[in-house]
């Protein structure tokens, strides 16, 4: 029986590298024969492999990517390419300043994903698996997710990255028809080795002496997700719609499982890194808030751009986790790595790049 | 008498005071037994069961009437098997074939045994058993199997553990040890009493399919029971903590106790709490397939006891010098909480999951994994109590957002209703007092002298100095004479 051509998108990145690991290590990787499409090449440090064929390419440039997918001819696209604006762009309402973040952000995200999308189905691709994120959702900044499920309904994302992904998904999912069957997978906040934001934005908290700083009641529950399950997911997805479709047309919660408390988890990340705060300062949510505010007014007058926001402290202080019973229910999917090991792990892997770097 | 010291406590601590009243003023059990309309033996049963058991008799005695006889034989048939296993005075030759043959003897008429060691608190049942046994063959033959069964099991359990000598002396190994030896001591209770429940049709059926949540509540109780009882085990020369956790730490038992490996010994705690903690939500799932209310009390006020006392352990070196007890104020108030709904219930295992988080030290190896088994309990009881809804959307689910367009509707009428309700009533009065005003002016009422006199007192009310001055009212002659 002939491969099924797996054709991955941002194939170089950080998720895309884990997808393509985790096609390979299924008990019969030569089932799937895989392409990896980026704008990048494998970089240094991160890890190519030599089953995996490498294609160059932009998807916002729609001929380019028309032509790989007429010279791949691939059954199954798993679409991770997406960008997150980070700092304080992640919070900035739209407006002059922040114009030019959003335009990228939206380009990419949504005329990405149309691009994609309409040239797999052109090709004749049978499946398209999407990765979204529980920030369609779970992005309304100022309200708390408790357990929410996939039947809450989408379209309140206030930040730049939660609208466009919004629309992105239900462009994926709109495109769902019986000879092109589509889903889309909502990972929340991702880590790993080689993790280019949260572990790295956590850590940094250490040099910029931020440890002691006990934001809001520290009672607030929180998902995180390890990149290998999200991966694992992936796969599933694909498998799925290539063989009963429950999952086409849905979109599907993707997490760890495993709710915790941001500040506990910020923590034992630093307690990976041997640092433990040498003293603890609660503070209240109400007052934090306001900091925020005035921070923003401040960098507003100064025109500089701080870190501190009120995003930063929503973002911190709500509860934002969500319920993954469809998943293990229409993917089978089950967390395989829990999130203490898997904090150790992605630490290891920091530690032992950050010595690296120190020796250079 | 109440002592001094507990006198001064509640007069500082009036919220533990005040729910002991509560329990004891306005807790009304569920059923109630008359005692004294039972047979003889049987209410020797009930004696020994009160000396048995005193924390929670008080619950087996509310029971549902179908079930009050057989849970308490129940309990006594396991405090027999009980008091034999723990005897060091039996010699092994002797204890193995009772234990391996106690569920025959439940059956053996006039059967007792007299050769228990004096200190054994609970001798005296097993002097007397013949009163067990005359009771216990006139249950119902479905409720003698599963009595029987468990005890044989149970019975068999105990007779490994007893044989292995190296149990005796070195204590429990791996944590799968561990986890057995609560199976055969409590996890077996917890079958047994599911299948008395689910045999009077007082609970749901499909808990017998789910082997894993009864066995949980049998854990989490034998657990919480062990993680406190270290120090007291540990003076009777028996140890339940599994070596595969203290052996990380120290390298013999007796050393947590030693005043310089405080630090290793709270994390030996934190390590057993977490396995306790882990049992929690199929202890809170298993609650709600409980149909009866005086089953739900007996099985949840001991689960909210243990989640309290799992609480007062945790982090606390005390458990290595002392016994810790929960108060008696907090223990009415588990009680009260315990006796209504699995709401509450949840309500009391969120309460001490975020006590237990708050108390967590992030120095501690397993720091991060006590907090997600918080985290867990809390994510459990939202799928069973949503404390959110999702919005409608319009778009997806027209049936919904009509529904809640028709909502708002009424909410509008009924705001409305209450506006002319109001008005309705103003207008009565006002109507009313209008009709009585003009009766009396009709009748020759001199509204005018009333009011002048009126201004007057508010005047000298007021204190005004000018009330000499102030003009008497022009007073008109002639009243109305129209009657």
């Amino acid at each position: 029986m002939a491969p099924i051509k797996v054709l991955i998108t941002g194939g170089t990145g950080f998720l895309g590298t884990a997808i393509i690991q985790a096609f390979l290590a299924l008990p019969d990787p030569s089932l799937y024969a895989i392409t990896a499409l980026d704008i990048n090449p494998p970089s240094l440090g991160t890890q190519s492999f030599s089953q995996v064929r490498y294609v160059r390419s932009n998807i916002l440039q729609r001929e380019e990517l028309k032509k790989v997918f007429e010279e791949a001819r691939p059954d199954v696209v798993v679409h991770t390419v997406a960008v997150s604006p980070i700092g304080p762009d992640r919070y900035a309402p739209y407006g002059k300043k922040s114009k030019r973040v959003w335009d990228t952000v939206f380009e990419i995200n949504i005329e990405g994903t149309r691009n994609v999308v309409e040239v797999a189905e052109e090709a004749g691709v049978k499946a398209l698996v999407h990765t979204s994120s529980v920030t369609v959702l779970l992005d309304e900044l100022d309200k708390d997710f408790r357990n929410v499920d996939e039947t809450w309904s989408t379209g309140r994302a206030t930040t730049c990255y939660g609208a466009s992904k919004t629309i992105a998904e239900n462009l994926v999912l709109d495109a769902n028809k019986p000879d092109f069957l589509t889903c889309a997978l909502r990972p929340s906040a991702l880590f790993g080795p080689n993790d280019p934001v949260t572990i790295p934005t956590i850590h940094g908290c250490i040099a910029n002496g931020e440890t002691p700083f006990i934001l809001g009641g520290n009672e607030n529950l929180q998902d995180y997700t390890y990149v290998g399950n999200v991966a694992d997911a992936h796969v599933l997805a694909v498998r799925n719609l290539l063989n009963s479709a429950t999952a086409a047309g849905e979109a599907i919660f993707i997490t760890n499982g495993e709710p915790v408390s941001p500040r506990d988890l910020c923590l034992a990340i630093w307690r990976e890194f041997d640092h433990t705060p040498f003293f603890q300062l609660r503070i209240p949510e109400n007052f934090a808030w306001w900091v925020g505010l005035g921070s923003e007014w401040w960098n507003w007058i100064s025109g500089s751009k701080g870190n501190f926001s009120r995003g930063v402290i929503l973002d911190a202080t709500k509860d934002r986790y969500v319920n993954i019973t469809k998943a293990r229910q229409i993917l089978g999917y089950e967390p395989r790595v829990g999130l203490p090991e898997a904090f150790r792990i992605s630490c290891q892997s920091f530690k032992q790049k950050f010595a690296a770097q120190a020796k250079t | 008498m109440p002592s001094i010291g507990s006198i001064a406590y509640y007069a500082t601590h009036p919220t533990q005071l005040r729910s002991i009243i509560q329990w004891k003023v306005w807790h009304n059990p569920v059923h109630e037994l008359d005692e004294s309309k039972e047979t003889a033996s049987l209410q020797r049963c009930f004696h020994f069961l009160r000396l048995t058991s005193r924390s929670f008799v008080a619950v087996i005695l509310e029971l549902h009437p179908e079930l009050l006889v057989p849970i308490s034989l129940f309990y006594l048939a396991l405090r027999g098997l009980d008091t034999i296993e723990d005897d060091m005075t039996i010699p092994l030759e002797k204890k193995e074939p009772l234990l391996r043959d106690f569920h025959n003897i439940l059956e053996k008429d006039g059967w007792n045994f007299t050769e228990n060691g004096p200190n054994e608190k609970d001798r005296q049942l097993l002097v007397e058993f013949h009163v067990f046994v005359e009771e216990y063959k006139k249950l119902k033959p479905a409720y003698k199997a599963i009595i029987k069964d468990i005890t044989e099991r149970m019975g068999n359990g105990m007779a490994d553990y007893a044989k292995n000598a190296e149990h005796n002396i070195a204590g429990v190994n791996t944590i799968q040890d561990y986890e057995l030896y609560c199976h055969y001591v409590a996890g077996l209770v917890g079958e047994g009493l599911t299948r008395l429940f689910v045999e009077a049709g007082l609970a749901n059926p499909a808990l017998l399919k789910r082997k894993d949540l009864h066995e949980s509540m049998g854990q989490l109780l034998q657990q919480v029971n062990i993680i406190r009882d270290v120090r007291e085990d540990f003076d009777d020369k028996r140890r339940f903590y599994p070596k595969e956790v203290w052996s990380k730490h120290v390298d013999n038992f007796e050393d947590i106790f030693k005043p310089e490996n405080k630090a290793k010994a709270l994390a030996i705690n934190s390590e057993m709490t977490l396995l306790a903690l882990n049992r929690a939500d199929d202890c809170l799932y298993y609650l709600a397939g409980l149909r009866e209310q005086s089953v739900f009390n007996f099985c949840a006020i001991p689960q909210s006891m243990a989640m309290a006392t799992l609480e007062a352990c945790f982090q606390n070196y005390d458990i290595y010098l002392k016994n810790v007890k929960i108060t008696k104020g907090d223990a009415c108030q588990l009680m009260i909480e315990s006796t209504q709904n699995l709401q509450l219930v949840c309500e009391v295992f969120k309460r001490y999951a975020r006590k237990i988080h708050q108390k967590n030290n992030f120095t501690d190896p397993n720091f991060l994994k006590i907090s997600i088994a918080c985290g867990k309990i809390e994510q459990f009881i939202e799928t069973i109590f949503p404390s959110q809804k999702p919005p409608i959307d319009a778009k997806q689910n027209p049936a919904s957002a009509q529904e809640a367009e028709r909502l708002k509707k009424e909410a509008e009428e009924a705001k409305w209703d209450n506006i002319y309700m109001i008005g309705a009533v103003v207008a009565t009065i006002f109507v009313i007092t209008g009709t009585m005003l003009l009766t009396a002016w009709l009748a020759g009422a001199r509204f005018d002298i009333a009011f002048a006199q009126f201004k007057q007192q508010i005047g000298q009310l007021l204190g005004s100095g000018d009330l000499r001055n102030s003009t008497s009212p022009k007073v008109s002659p002639e009243g109305h004479s129209e009657l």
